[in-house]
């Protein structure tokens, strides 16, 4: 009887391996934010000032983090659409799927962390302003949650040309 | 009259209190040690497993606090076993055999905690609709899908439980140790929770948000259900319920048979009787009525308690009386 339960659940979801069947890829996201990005040849980005990772005085976001993204467009073949806002907004549209990745100088230890997905860290340096000799933060990016496609691409983009690559 | 086996030689180590145990069941329990302490290590080096590949994932945070609360049975046996071993003192009359009772709560509590805390953690899940992150590692210069490793963690930390629990369930039934037998209902639930895990994990791989957290909530299910079916049988046990087979699905035999062998005495014309289980051994009250002229002497009454003991090996402590009329205080344990 228990175990019965056991493999119910082992068949119904192999049955839906199969539904999704044809060509499917693992990992894939669940939204389909990388075969959107592709598609539609827009990378939807938001900006967050952030001094020395992200400058948003000019036309466009400039800085260390918007040029990455800039050159991880390039390599996808699309092209960047830029939405400046603070953290908080940028989150909340992360979280609506109105954009789909978010830079502003982010660490892994940023409060969002159960509202969207983050990078694992492309760079790690020295604190700012930190008082302990060889204190480190991780930088990372914001993707929207459990979008593990676009997630795992821009992860793997980030390690073969990342600043630590 | 009252008798307890008296075989009581210091140098034999396999016995709880002063019963002595058959060869069979003394080999049952040292295997049953040996088991728990390659469990306790197993179990370790599985929490230091998850620990590593935990990341920031929720669930294999919930999965590591489940392995620790998997320590609590075996731990809780080998300190039962221990404790069951001591002999009767002047404050402890009846021995120590009890502590089976207390390890038995513990692992039920333990177990319908693991259940309870999967059930609120995966149906939350659900609800809010969370679509869980898993992202790549690093792994020798190779960018992999973290899913990947998830899936071989769980590989690792389910084989060990499915293996052991499958070599514990006889053992607890020979030696009519419930806290075993809660230890192997543990183990099913860490090799379930790491199945489902593992179809989880596929399914999230393949754009699935909610598989996770539906193959989780579908198994934690059966562990509350086992968890709580566990809490009532080790509680019952310690209301002195009458005495049921190792995995309490019903009344022990020997319950019946006591009185069917009194039954069958010539000299007996009835006889009512009370067994309840005090952990490994069971404690028998019984009561028999002499044919009108048959006289209950000191051999017969010998030789009735011997045939009792012959019954079982977990027969320990017999307490036989004659009496004018059955007490009415106690009820038939017949169906």
């Amino acid at each position: 009887m228990r175990s019965a339960r056991a493999s119910y659940a082992v068949v119904s979801v192999l049955a839906a391996f199969m539904l999704a069947g044809c060509g499917l890829s693992v990992p894939t996201d669940p939204d389909g934010t990388l075969d959107r990005v592709r598609s539609d040849g827009v990378l939807r980005v938001g900006a967050s000032p952030s001094p020395g990772w992200v400058d948003v005085t000019g036309e466009r976001p400039s800085g260390r983090e918007p040029e990455l993204v800039e050159r991880f467009a390039g390599d996808l073949g699309v092209e960047v659409e830029w939405t400046v806002g603070g953290e908080e907004h940028l989150v909340r549209l992360l979280e609506d799927g109105a954009i789909d990745l978010a830079v502003g100088g982010v660490t892994d230890e940023n409060p969002w962390v159960d509202k969207v997905g983050l990078t694992r860290h492309y760079v790690e340096v020295s604190a700012a302003g930190a008082t302990e000799e060889g204190a480190t933060e991780k930088h990372v990016m914001m993707v929207p949650m459990g979008e593990n496609a676009f997630q795992s691409e821009l992860e793997r983009w980030l390690d073969e040309n990342g600043p630590d690559s | 009259m009252s008798a307890g086996s008296d075989a009581a030689d210091e140098g034999y180590s396999a016995r709880f209190g002063h019963v002595e145990l058959p060869e069979d069941e003394a080999g049952a329990l040292r295997r049953a040690k040996r088991l728990e302490v390659v469990t306790l290590a197993f179990m370790g080096s599985a929490i230091a497993v998850v620990y590593l590949t935990m990341g920031s994932s929720q669930a294999m945070k919930t999965a590591w606090i489940e392995d620790m609360l998997a320590l609590v049975p075996p731990l809780a046996f080998l300190v039962a076993v221990r404790r069951a071993r001591k002999r009767p003192t002047p404050d402890h009359p009846y021995g120590y055999h009890r502590s089976t009772a207390i390890g038995h709560l513990t692992a039920a509590v333990a177990l319908l905690v693991v259940g309870l805390s999967l059930t609120v953690d995966s149906a939350l899940g659900l609800l809010r609709a969370e679509h869980p992150p898993i992202g790549t590692t690093e792994l020798l210069g190779h960018t992999v899908w973290s899913g990947w490793l998830m899936i071989a963690a769980m590989t690792y930390t389910g084989i060990g439980p499915f293996v052991l629990g499958r070599l514990k369930l006889p053992l607890a039934e020979q030696l009519h140790d419930k806290v075993l037998y809660a230890d192997a209902d543990m183990q099913k639930a860490d090799w379930m929770t790491a199945a489902g895990t593992i179809v989880g994990v596929l399914g999230i791989g393949i754009g699935l948000w909610w598989a996770d957290a539906a193959a989780a909530l579908l198994i934690s299910l059966s562990i509350v259900r086992d968890g709580w079916k566990n809490l009532r049988s080790s509680s019952d046990a310690l209301m002195d319920q009458r005495a049921r087979t190792f995995d309490d699905g019903r009344p022990h035999p020997v319950t019946i048979e006591v009185d069917e062998v009194l039954r069958g005495l010539p000299w007996v014309a009835d006889s009512r009787s009370r067994v309840r289980d005090q952990g490994h051994v069971f404690h028998i009250e019984a009561f028999v009525r002499p044919r009108a002229g048959e006289v209950a002497d000191l051999e017969r009454l010998e030789e009735a308690v011997a045939m009792l003991r012959e019954l079982d090996w977990k027969i320990h402590d017999v307490v036989l009386m004659p009496v004018r009329d059955l007490p009415e205080t106690i009820p038939d344990p017949r169906p």
